[in-house]
């Protein structure tokens, strides 16, 4: 078995070929958000207008939730611009306006997310540990736990870092909170229950199932393996790679996370002789 | 501080009351039937809501 410390070739190898799949503007990722905030944000004039049956409305809301995520991922990485350009604004403004229908702060993720990446699997700093599961149907039960007052992680994780950028976060959060079960409310009793039910909070519960399922769990499961080599691997989905969200390819994003997502599959072709050299769970792939 | 983080930890009451209990009313109203006890529809949604909230408040948990 090679390891990190005996191979340093292989790991010089290994860097130089991710290189070339880092840097450049990624298209899609920007495409991507403003198409679908834009189109869940269309949603509520045309259902309440009646352009759009509430149904229809539903099964759109719900994809566009299931989208929602993935281009602001892009951007807590800044990917999209990196840090220093003096377009980095454009990287955060892609950032919160993927968001905006699932109504959670960037900084709350970016903060929560690199803690994911430090911490991967570890059972007591990893924040997206609750999702560990040995089987698909105990992850999805997992993440309808997840979804339940007080048992979520991200929380707890801002407080124990204590830091200005996680106590900002944790402000944010809260203003999130307030504000989007206000405008749920407000919906609500104002004669739109139906619509802020089927166009927001409904789908948003789907989509975090989805979304805890093939980000959280699918790549790291069973959320046991420890190391860089080991704490996520490839795996083959029924839904294919974009049905899953890109994460067939998840292990290239914690080895490189700056490689854009659609970069993923080419970067795992041409990694893969060095992934299986250094023994990681590539899922017949 | 204190006052936000008693405000959040009546989360899932706030939740019956704001938004469960007029989508139960919606729903009662859309689907053509009658509250049960002679109650009307947004009074069912709120009674509903509210033992609802407190249950999910007491348990952590909406589902079981």
């Amino acid at each position: 078995m090679v390891t990190e410390t005996n191979t340093p070739g292989l790991r010089a190898r290994e860097k130089a070929i991710a290189e070339q799949f880092i840097g450049g503007f990624p298209w899609i990722m920007v495409i991507w958000p403003l198409v679908n905030t834009s189109l869940w944000l269309a949603l509520w004039p045309l259902v309440m207008t009646g352009a759009l049956p509430l149904w229809a409305g539903f099964l759109i809301a719900t994809v566009n939730m299931t989208a929602a995520y993935l281009p602001s991922h892009e951007a807590q990485h800044h990917i999209i611009v990196p840090e220093g350009s003096r377009w980095h604004w454009f990287n955060e403004f892609i950032g919160w306006y993927a968001l905006i229908p699932m109504f959670a702060p960037l900084t709350v993720l970016r903060v929560t997310h690199f803690e994911h990446h430090r911490h991967t699997n570890d059972p007591l700093l990893d924040p997206d540990i609750p999702m560990a599961a040995n089987s698909a149907w105990a992850a999805i039960g997992r993440a309808l736990v997840k979804g339940q007052p007080r048992h979520d992680r991200y929380g707890m994780t801002l407080q124990r870092l204590g830091t200005s950028g996680a106590k900002t976060a944790s402000l944010h959060a809260m203003l999130a909170k307030a504000v989007q079960y206000s405008m749920l409310a407000a919906l609500a009793w104002s004669g739109h229950a139906l619509e802020a039910l089927l166009l927001w909070w409904l789908p948003l519960k789907i989509g975090l199932v989805y979304i805890n399922f093939y980000l959280s769990w699918a790549p790291h499961r069973p959320m046991t393996g420890r190391g860089r080599y080991k704490d996520t691997r490839a795996f083959s989905s029924f839904f294919g790679n974009i049905g899953s969200s890109g994460m067939q390819y998840h292990i290239i994003h914690h080895l490189y996370p700056t490689i854009p997502l659609n970069r993923h599959p080419a970067a795992f072709r041409a990694l893969r002789p060095i992934l299986e050299e250094r023994g990681c769970d590539l899922g017949g792939l | 501080m204190r006052v936000v983080g008693f405000l959040f930890g009546l989360g899932p009451i706030l939740f019956g009351v704001g938004f469960l209990a007029p989508v139960i009313a919606a729903a009662i109203t859309a689907s053509g039937l009658d509250a049960p006890a002679g109650l009307s529809a947004v009074q069912f949604g709120l009674l509903t809501g509210i033992i609802l909230g407190v249950i999910a408040r007491q348990r952590r948990t909406w589902l079981w």
